[in-house]
């Protein structure tokens, strides 16, 4: 079969990008272990309000420096709404919900997933600068969507 | 009697295949490339940033 000189450039470049696409994928997923934030951890949706840590949500010191923020979505609210974050910190946030799929973005940050019911998520964030970020659900979850926000404040150490 | 045959009186036609210029399919196909990697090494940027 015969093929042209210049289709030949393009299909080495087209395949070529698959490679490296799939050379990224790989090394990301099995040598930095990176993985999406729902990642097979499970709850049971009707029990969320007994099990730990989402029994008594909000921040939790875990570590120098580290915390864990477990945050609840049921239509339609956060739970927490207000959340204070001192400066530097590096914060695990889990979320689940209660009832049905809700989205989790803070926005204008890499944080944004879909919370699903059954499923625990979970992104590792460090706040390095001071100011306020608003927690928004951008996955439609009923009448009052639009109303389902958080406030997170980030602050200073005293 | 007559042989039926099927056009076969007229003689063989070679076909010479000329190669067709493919300038202006390369330089579309690689600006589409480079629009591509442009947009996404941008947005490669922009979570970098939001890190």
């Amino acid at each position: 079969m015969h093929i042209h000189k210049y289709e030949k450039i393009w299909l080495f470049f087209g395949i070529g990008s698959l490679f490296v696409f799939l050379t990224i994928i790989g090394v990301s997923a099995f040598a930095q272990g990176n993985q999406p934030p729902s990642c097979l951890t499970t709850i049971d949706p009707e029990k969320v309000d007994e099990t730990p840590p989402f029994n008594k949500p909000g921040l939790v010191k875990t570590g120098d420096n580290e915390y864990q923020l477990n945050i609840v979505a049921s239509a339609f609210a956060y739970t927490p709404n207000q959340i204070e974050i001192p400066k530097g910190a590096k914060v695990t946030i889990n979320v689940t919900t209660k009832d049905v799929i809700h989205g989790f973005e803070m926005a204008g940050t890499n944080v944004n997933m879909m919370v699903e019911p059954g499923y625990v998520n979970s992104f590792t964030k460090t706040f390095n600068k001071t100011g306020q970020y608003t927690i928004v659900c951008n996955e439609y979850c009923g009448a009052g969507h639009h109303m389902m926000t958080a406030k997170v404040k980030v602050v200073n150490k005293q | 009697m007559a042989i039926p045959q099927l056009q076969n009186t007229k003689p063989k036609v070679k076909m010479t295949k000329e190669s067709p210029s493919l300038k202006g399919t390369l330089a579309s196909v690689f600006l589409l490339g480079f629009f591509l990697m442009f947009t996404w090494i941008s947005i490669y940027f922009l979570f970098l940033d939001r890190l």
